[in-house]
């Protein structure tokens, strides 16, 4: 029995009947991530040790009848800025800091350990998460990350490995973190789901910050269904980060019907044509889910605002780094020159793009009170090729109103595949929710998930 | 920064040239010894691209009672 591609749902129920070994399904992920794994650059180290100890305590604790939940004896892979102690290095994707390592967990591994899911690997990441500015997928010690779907194609980032490893079926989930776009940006690339939950819904404890009022830490995997159940085991309060929000999450996994819809005019149009004419024939499909209204937000700034906060935050978050010239140890080139740049804003400009970030949240706010989501395309390209310079909202290069917009004002959004290129590349769509409103987009997620088929499609490669 | 150029209502483009050739002073200043002539070119580029940014940014109206979305919380080691 292949232990790959298979959701967690299904996993859990071989598990428990006995079908399935944790102990053998730990030991497949580590021998693909091994082989495949590598081949696509997406590990960064391996956990052996870690993860057959783990597998060991599931196999023995599900025999005995105690059951931690759904995610118990089920392996992942968690993007290389969360903090692992035993040993295993943290590296945070840059070359200066490859032998780095913690003495303690970040909150959400131990709450992972805690639901009794397996680590197996650290996975891969473009250095500082994209922080340095990269305009090019050369960005990390391990290399590019790949796409399952194109050899020749960019995994997205700065998520790369946690997209790669779910998208070619090494692992069932994966943790990511988002600041902008680096998990939509990835899980659309490697045709898999991602969640970025709400800013303070889980904990950023041990995880590497590059721009703390941005950051939040999410899931991708098969299925809206699978995002939904590792949220359920990661959120919540934590002493450890201030920011963590004191709000229960409970997954409903029930869902509702009919949904209610919007579409920000232009920012269809805004995508290359590919992602476009995948986006009108999805949204005729939405359509047999409930309804879609056109509308128009404020005009504002957004992406503007949203990077000169990236922007000045990642200077201070990095400043040793900058100033001491470590960052010339790293892979992109561009990396070893832009940081240099932020000295360049000034604090009123920064507190104005904070002052305008109250008001957009509060607008945003009000268009969200009247529908479950507003949906649009993940990313406005299709995945880049390796070896060439991409556009990028976060330099200034493309639009992207709903990344900006959703990300500064902290808003949840799942991305799910929604379609292919002529040339086979993956294109994704987004449900962008209120805030805290995670269950909302899971739902409407999930039910154009049991409608199509594009997150049941497998790469060649893998 | 790749910014494509947009007019900026309110804003004079000499001005922001202005504005980005002084913060670009300040950034050759510290840095220079560590770049190149041509990671220097790519610094001004990105510093215009910032300065263009923030000019959209004055460029907003913003109500004088809007505090910054930033909560400070002020700090009591228990007891």
């Amino acid at each position: 029995m292949t232990a790959a591609f298979r959701t967690i749902r299904e996993l859990g129920a071989d598990l428990r009947t006995g079908r399935l070994s944790a102990v053998a399904l730990a030991e497949t992920c580590l021998e693909r991530l091994q082989t495949v794994g590598r081949r696509l650059n997406a590990v960064v180290t391996l956990t052996p040790e870690r993860a057959l100890e783990e597998a060991r305590r599931a196999e023995r604790e599900l025999a005995a009848g105690r059951d931690r939940g759904p995610l118990h004896g089920i392996p992942y892979g968690a993007k290389d800025l969360l903090a692992t102690s035993g040993g295993i290095p943290t590296t945070w994707g840059a070359a200066p800091l490859r032998d780095r390592c913690f003495d303690y967990d970040a909150t959400v591994i131990r709450r992972l350990e805690d639901a009794g899911a397996v680590l197996v690997a650290k996975l891969a990441m473009v250095e500082f998460a994209g922080g340095m500015g990269y305009r090019q997928p050369n960005a990390s010690f391990t290399g590019p990350g790949i796409s399952p779907w194109a050899a020749d194609g960019w995994s997205g980032g700065s998520s790369t490995g946690s997209g790669s490893a779910v998208g070619a079926g090494l692992v069932p989930f994966a943790i990511g973190s988002e600041t902008w776009g680096s998990i939509l940006g990835p899980a659309t690339y490697c045709s898999v789901t991602g969640l970025r939950p709400t800013y303070g819904r889980v904990s950023r404890h041990g995880a590497m910050a590059l721009c703390w009022t941005l950051d939040k830490l999410g899931t991708l995997a098969l299925t809206a269904d699978d995002c939904g159940l590792v949220l359920n085991a990661i959120a919540g309060p934590d002493p450890r980060d201030p920011t963590a929000a004191a709000r229960e999450f409970r997954y409903d996994a029930t869902g509702h019907r009919p949904f209610r819809f919007a579409v920000v005019r232009g920012t269809i149009e805004a995508s290359e044509p590919a992602v476009r004419d995948g986006m009108r024939e999805a949204l005729a499909t939405l359509r047999e889910l409930g309804s879609i209204e056109d509308i128009t937000l404020p005009d504002r700034p957004y992406e503007a605002m949203a990077r000169v906060i990236l922007w000045a935050e990642g200077a201070s978050a990095f400043e040793r780094l900058i100033e001491d010239g470590v960052i010339a140890g790293l892979t992109a080139p561009e990396d070893r020159v832009t940081p240099y740049a932020r000295d360049a804003i000034l604090a009123k400009d920064y507190l104005r793009a904070l002052r305008l970030r109250a008001v957009v949240a509060r607008e945003i706010d009000d268009v969200l009170s009247r529908f479950d989501a507003i949906v649009g395309p993940s990313r406005g390209t299709a995945g880049p090729r390796l070896g060439l310079e991409f556009r990028s909202a976060i330099r200034g290069g493309v639009p992207d109103v709903l990344g900006a917009i959703g990300n500064a004002a902290g808003l949840p959004a799942i991305g799910v595949p929604c379609g292919f290129t002529a040339d086979g590349l993956p294109i994704g769509m987004q449900f962008l929710g209120r805030a805290w409103g995670e269950n909302s987009v899971l739902a409407a997620a999930r039910a154009w998930q049991a409608r199509t088929d594009w997150h049941r499609r497998r790469p060649a490669t893998a | 920064m790749d910014c494509a150029t947009l007019s900026i209502p309110g804003y004079d483009e000499d001005d922001m040239t202005d504005e980005a050739e002084i913060l670009f002073a300040l950034i050759r200043a510290r840095y220079a010894a560590r770049l190149d002539p041509a990671q220097l070119d790519d610094l001004r580029k990105t510093v215009e691209g910032l300065v263009r940014d923030v000019a959209t940014l004055r460029a907003t109206a913003i109500p004088d009672d809007v505090e910054p979305a930033q909560p400070f919380i002020p700090f009591r080691a228990t007891p």
